[in-house]
């Protein structure tokens, strides 16, 4: 593995990460706030750092996948390092484990925030957070391929590792489309939800922090109380479509709207992923409304179908103290936050696509053992799934679940109740951010231990990087 | 880019940039620090001495109340007067700049010095300075000044040093959360400092690394082709991929090494 070649790419991230610094330290200086001084900081020690490599290593025509996949890796967590610059020189809340998790939780698109007091931040901070959520969410990567030209025959090995494989294989995009369709549908709906929000009453800077937010799924919000300030059914609902849309294949997107076959309607993915959208929404609003909890059906409605939204497309954000819910529609938010959104979006989770091909495979299991005989095939969309695919995909749904049960065991083992230890372990591999307890939907990370933070933010990385990712990156045998 | 020469010299201009740059942010935050700690300080250190003061005045009124009271001495009256003038300014002297809580305060404290005044003006006024020999009238009229001070304006007068004592305890009480940011500026003035040293050595590092191996390797492999070219005369070919200057170098060998072939050629062809 050529390791200057690494340090090339990697760098080349870095001086995106420093691009968007730059951007949040002009909206400070505009302001006149005190963010100013650390985001400028911040950026030239990013610029430095990333531009680096860039000076000495010379442009390399193809990479191997080996190094494409550290180069992944790699300039994930070195965003996380660097992103934690502002928070750090700024000081207020931020310590160093504190500014590792809200910079970590924000490329990761996880939302969760350590933050006791959001609203204190100045503005220039808080365009940064939401910045971290939508460089996290086109992928680190992605964005670079974008920008650099000369990657060229490259674009195959990043973008393998970037998409899940279940996204790679059940739309067969050119790996160069992958790059352009990825851009063009998250900058257009991040621009169309600023519009929409802007119209809908938003402050300028309110509706592009949101719109940020909502499009990577992140769920960094201005406010305090979230989107829960804004009290607007109408900017409920921009934001109810934004998190929808980001948290479906964008590929499908694009085919929608260039008219192609595989399209948003045809996909039995997502058909799902809508089937499961309304159930769920149908359950808790039934829930809040027989239990008195919202006196109006159209509240308990317009709340339930929020929160359910928000949390399956791992967004976070927030309307309702979700904590004062049933237990029955706190379970079914549980439920949802593990499903997550569908493979090749910028949602995390188990994905709609591996939930609904394990439930294939449980099908097959059952109707094999009637008919020992028979020759049972799984399909996905049509597509005929392979064995070693199945067994991928159940291999990754059991090792999510004893990540989520190794975080809760660890988090009790801090003193962490058990509802709060389960559903924030699971909030953080999900990359969802939000969970119940004292990591309630108007609560926040602040008051867990340092060491539970830190376990958080690997877990964070292990859900972006779809565990193996992250396992793989540690093993040393693949750095020879 | 290109020329070895010109990336390190790059390199190394860049570090020392960011270096001046980190290195006066740290210094304007620093100032900001000395500028904080120093009004702090000067804030309390005044607040202290005008506390002082006021209560100094407040007693030379008592003194001066007490004289015009027990023993009738018309001086007095001026010294009373005098004395309330010195509370007005201290107190006029802190209003700039205090901030609201303590406005609040003062203006409390100039209510209860104008209380004081027209007490002692009332009594004087009432009273009026009969300067009389009649040991009767003075034994009379030394009784009600001292029922007057002990019951009226003592009153009046603990309740204005009360209240002086409340303004040390909020000026104090204001001086916390300055003490905390004043905490929070010496956090920010290190922090820029401590990042950067971590980024000079992730640089310093990474200088080390590329000057290894597009530097020291390539000078290591041509120097090796080059001895295996003289020692054992295989030709010249040096087993990495060379760029820059090194590139140029392993050329100009070659070259150099192909000429001297020719030129053997050459003289054995003539021998």
């Amino acid at each position: 593995m050529r390791f200057s070649v690494i340090l090339r790419y990697v760098g080349a991230v870095m001086l995106i990460v420093a691009a968007f610094m730059a951007i949040s330290a002009v909206i400070s200086a505009v302001s006149h706030d005190t963010g100013f001084y650390p985001l400028l900081l911040s950026s030239l020690l990013t610029l430095v750092l990333g531009g680096f490599p860039l000076l000495f290593v010379p442009r390399t025509d193809n990479i191997t996948t080996k190094e494409g996949f550290v180069i992944v890796v790699g300039s994930w967590v070195l965003s996380c390092v660097v992103g934690m610059f502002p928070y750090l020189i700024w000081g207020g809340e931020f310590t160093i484990v504190n500014a590792w998790f809200e910079s970590v939780s924000g490329f990761t698109t996880t939302g969760a925030s350590i933050l006791t007091n959001i609203e204190a931040l100045p503005q220039g901070l808080l365009f940064w957070r939401s910045a971290t959520c939508w460089i996290g969410g086109a992928g680190v990567v992605m964005f670079a391929l974008l920008i650099l030209p000369s990657l060229g025959t490259n674009k195959m090995a990043l973008s393998g590792i970037e998409l899940s494989s279940l996204a790679k294989d059940n739309y067969r995009y050119r790996t160069q489309m992958i790059v352009r369709i990825l851009l063009v549908v998250y900058v257009g709906l991040t621009l169309i939800t600023t519009l929409l929000l802007k119209v809908s009453g938003m402050r300028w800077f309110d509706a592009v922090n949101h719109a940020m937010s909502a499009c990577a799924t992140g769920g960094f919000s201005t406010k305090n109380a979230s989107v829960g300030y804004f009290n607007s059914p109408l900017i409920e609902a921009i934001l109810v479509v934004a998190m929808f849309l980001s948290s479906v294949h964008f590929g499908l997107i694009y085919s929608t709207f260039t008219r192609r076959g595989n399209n948003l309607f045809r996909s039995e993915v997502v058909r799902t992923y809508v089937c499961i959208i309304v159930v769920a929404t149908l359950f808790v609003a039934a829930s809040l409304f027989f239990t008195d909890i919202y006196t109006s059906p159209l509240e308990s409605l317009r709340q339930s179908l929020f929160q359910v939204v928000s949390l399956i497309t791992t967004t976070g954000f927030a309307t309702a103290d979700t904590n004062l819910w049933t237990p029955f529609a706190i379970v079914v938010l549980i439920i949802v936050s593990i499903i997550c959104g569908c493979a090749g979006s910028t949602a995390g989770g188990v994905k709609v696509d591996r939930a609904l091909l394990y439930g294939k495979v449980l099908k097959a299991r059952l109707r094999g053992q009637q008919h020992p005989n028979a020759i049972i095939r799984v399909r996905l969309d049509g597509i005929l799934q392979e064995d070693r695919h199945l067994q991928a995909v159940t291999l990754f749904i059991t090792t999510y679940f004893v990540l989520i049960l190794a975080g809760t065991l660890s988090s009790t083992l801090f003193g962490m109740d058990l509802l709060t230890a389960f559903t924030s372990s699971v909030a953080f591999i999900g990359n969802v951010g939000p969970g119940f307890g004292e990591a309630g939907s108007y609560d926040n990370y602040a008051a867990i231990p340092a060491v539970l933070k830190l376990q958080g933010t690997v877990l964070m990385l292990m859900g972006r990087l779809e565990i193996f990712g992250f396992i793989q990156f540690l093993f040393i045998k693949m750095w020879r | 880019m290109k020329g070895i020469g010109k990336r390190v010299t790059i390199g190394f201009l860049s570090i020392v940039a960011l270096l001046s740059v980190s290195g006066m942010i740290s210094l304007f935050e620093l100032s900001n620090l000395s500028y904080d700690t120093d009004s702090i300080l000067s804030a309390s250190h005044r607040d202290m001495e005008v506390a002082k003061d006021m209560l100094r005045s407040a007693h030379d009124h008592s003194r001066a109340t007490l004289d015009v009271a027990i023993f009738g001495e018309a001086e007095g009256r001026e010294a009373c007067r005098k004395a309330i003038a010195e509370i007005d300014l201290h107190i006029a002297s802190v209003r700039e700049g205090a901030p609201t809580a303590l406005q609040g305060c003062l203006d409390t404290l100039s209510l209860y010095s104008a209380e004081l005044n027209r007490l002692t003006e009332q009594y004087g006024a009432a009273e009026g300075m009969v300067m009389t020999s009649d040991s009767l009238q003075v034994a009379k009229r030394q009784m009600s000044g001292k029922e007057w001070y002990n019951g009226v304006y003592e009153k009046a007068c603990d309740k204005f040093g009360e209240q002086v004592k409340r303004y040390i305890t909020l000026s104090h009480g204001q001086m916390a959360p300055r003490a905390a940011q004043l905490s929070k500026n010496a956090y920010r003035s290190v922090a820029p400092v401590l990042i950067s040293l971590l980024v000079m050595i992730a640089l310093v590092l990474m200088l080390y690394y590329f000057v290894y191996i597009f530097g020291v390797a390539p000078a290591k492999r041509i120097n090796k082709a080059l001895s295996d070219t003289l020692a054992y005369k295989v030709p010249y070919k040096v087993k990495a991929e060379l760029i820059d200057e090194f590139k140029e170098l392993s050329d100009n060998i070659e070259m150099l090494t192909n000429i001297s072939k020719s030129n053997k050629k050459e003289e054995e062809n003539a021998i």
